[in-house]
């Protein structure tokens, strides 16, 4: 046999263990992206919605936005929480709502400008139900749980 | 009020750990089939090079059994691409330039040994962070040693003196530097992490404010990376500096003008640097139109596009094609080598390989729940690698200026070599996240 055969088949072969290693890397970056999707979406498991109300001809109305209830969803202007507010009256870090127990508190975390329950101020942590109105600045949400 | 802790499952398990045993066993047959056809085309006077294969065989069989019983939850799939790349890296260096190879593989066997001491020593994070100053000032010791003492291991006058040698053992201090500067950069800005993202910085989207905090180390940093290029003339590694620094503390703060002013510092320093260095000038030059020089400064460039081209889609096959035309070829332009052996296969599977390193090295930083300073270094690690890897790559294809950087875990180079298999042991290390 000669050389130039023998250098051919061994050039091919490597081409092709090159290919079963771009496929095999291939398989399973997708075969962990697919499990990881599924652990994260397992986890984001819907307990509720905060319907966002606003204020319009002196009576809050839906506006259509809403954001889904976390056991721990904090409320603040900064982008970090996990509902941004974008409003002037918001402080960076206004209030948190909370799971604890079967039950679901919200909490004012000493914002400038307070938080209300139901046009009621919130001066520690209370436990709120379904149907009540948070209040943080101009906004309004409306809780509404997935019991 | 008790702390609470985001839920487990939000961490993620690393599973098929044989998938990546078979990704290495198929790398080791990729590699044995090479040094077979090296053999055959160099023919019965040829440099008989097995040893060089049964060495990587045994670093890659012996560092997986130990990581496996001593580390069981790392990243496989990290570990066994670092393997592939490094042995990748051997047969390149024996094919290109085969004096070379008998050093290199000594020293993969010490990065190996290191790798692994890095990823199963207990208190490596700990340490990393109780010593910084210690280190950085031993790290820049070294680094300022290298102006007064430093040597070239070829021995040309005139070459950068970037190394310290004792006897023949030569050792590169702006290498380490990296790891201990990523370090460094990551528990600094870990322990400033509050301080960024208070209200002030995060939320006053209409006043400009840079504190000393964060400007302080943004002004040093800078005047380390020009210092190095100014007494070094090492352009890479100054960019390599400044790139991963800008990104960690763009992460850690979240501030876009961070970016946006360190963005502008790097075009004031290499506007200026255009003008004051010969070394930029000739690089940007060459870049920009490399073909009036083909035959004399940009000789270089223009014969690893020469590479590129001849390789094809499947490569000339390993010894077959005439990589070697290209300068200095096992050190900055194993990647070109590649292009012209294995052809755009080849290099797919490299970029795929230097990409999935970074993404599993991310994918360490994303585990890592509420540490700042694991975070950031497992951010701060993978891009070193993944940025480095960018520059030379895109040097090579004269996409970007030519730096003179190392392509990591291939290239032929001690320093760079270890330097590598530490990253790569600290984010193995990372990876196990479990407490």
């Amino acid at each position: 046999m000669n050389q130039t055969l023998i250098l051919f088949a061994l050039r091919f072969v490597s081409g092709l263990l090159l290919l079963s290693i771009l496929v095999g890397l291939f398989i399973i970056v997708w075969k962990e992206y697919r499990s990881t999707t599924g652990q994260s979406e397992a986890h984001r498991r819907v307990y509720g919605t905060l319907k966002v109300l606003r204020e319009l001809d002196g009576m809050y109305r839906i506006t259509g936005e809403t954001y889904p209830l976390l056991p721990l969803t904090s409320l603040g202007r900064s982008p970090t929480n996990s509902i941004p507010i974008p409003d002037t009256f918001a402080s960076s870090e206004h209030a948190m709502v909370t799971l604890r127990d079967g039950q679901w508190w919200l909490e004012d975390r000493q914002s400038r400008n307070g938080t209300t329950l139901n046009d009621l101020p919130v001066t520690q942590p209370v436990v709120i139900t379904q149907g009540d109105v948070i209040g943080i600045g101009t906004v309004r949400f409306h809780v509404e749980l997935e019991l | 009020m008790t702390a609470i802790s985001p839920p487990p499952s939000l961490v993620y398990r690393y599973r098929n750990a044989g998938a990546s045993y078979i990704l290495l066993g198929l790398g080791g047959m990729f590699l044995a089939i090479n040094f077979l056809a090296l053999n055959v085309q160099r023919g019965a006077e040829g440099l008989a090079n097995w040893e060089h294969f049964a060495i990587w065989a045994v670093c890659a069989v012996v560092s997986a059994v130990i990581l496996r019983y001593r580390l069981p939850k790392h990243d496989t799939l990290l570990f066994a691409l670092t393997m592939f790349l490094s042995g990748w890296g051997i047969l390149a260096i024996d094919r290109l330039s085969p004096l070379f190879a008998d050093r290199q593989t000594a020293w993969l066997s010490l990065a190996t040994a290191a790798m692994v001491a890095v990823g199963i020593f207990p208190h490596t994070l700990r340490w990393l962070r109780t010593y910084r100053y210690l280190l950085l000032v031993g790290g820049l010791t070294l680094l300022v040693s290298t102006i007064v003492l430093g040597r070239n291991p070829s021995g040309q006058i005139g070459a950068p003196q970037l190394w310290l040698g004792i006897g023949t053992i030569f050792f590169q201090p702006s290498e380490a530097l990296k790891i201990i500067l990523v370090a460094f950069l990551a528990s600094y800005l870990a322990e400033q992490y509050p301080a960024m993202r208070a209200e002030g910085l995060n939320a006053g989207y209409h006043r400009l404010q840079l504190s000393p905090r964060i400007a302080g180390p943004i002004l040093l940093m800078w005047g380390l990376s020009v210092v190095i290029l100014v007494w070094q003339r090492d352009l890479g590694t100054a960019m390599l500096f400044f790139f991963v620094f800008l990104a960690l503390l763009y992460i850690a703060s979240g501030n876009w003008r961070i970016l946006l002013s360190g963005l502008l510092l790097i075009v004031v320093a290499g506007i200026i640097a255009y003008y004051q260095f010969d070394v930029v000038r000739l690089r940007v030059d060459i870049w920009l139109n490399p073909w009036p020089e083909a035959d004399g400064r940009a000789y270089q460039v223009v014969q690893s596009l020469m590479a590129f081209a001849a390789g094809g889609i499947g490569g000339q096959g390993i010894d077959q094609g005439y990589p070697t035309y290209i300068p200095v070829v096992h050190s900055d332009f194993v990647f070109a080598a590649a292009a012209e052996e294995w052809g755009l296969v080849g290099v797919l599977v490299i970029t795929a390989c230097i990409v999935t390193l970074f993404v599993r090295g991310m994918r360490a930083a994303m585990n890592q729940q509420g540490r700042p300073f694991r975070v950031l270094l497992a951010i701060g690690l993978s891009l070193l690698i993944a940025a480095q890897s960018l520059l030379i790559m895109a040097g090579g294809l004269k996409l970007i200026p030519l730096t003179g950087v190392t392509l990591p875990f291939m290239s032929y180079g001690g320093s760079s070599l270890l330097t590598s298999f530490v990253v790569a042991g600290l984010l193995l290390r990372l990876s196990a996240v479990d407490d």
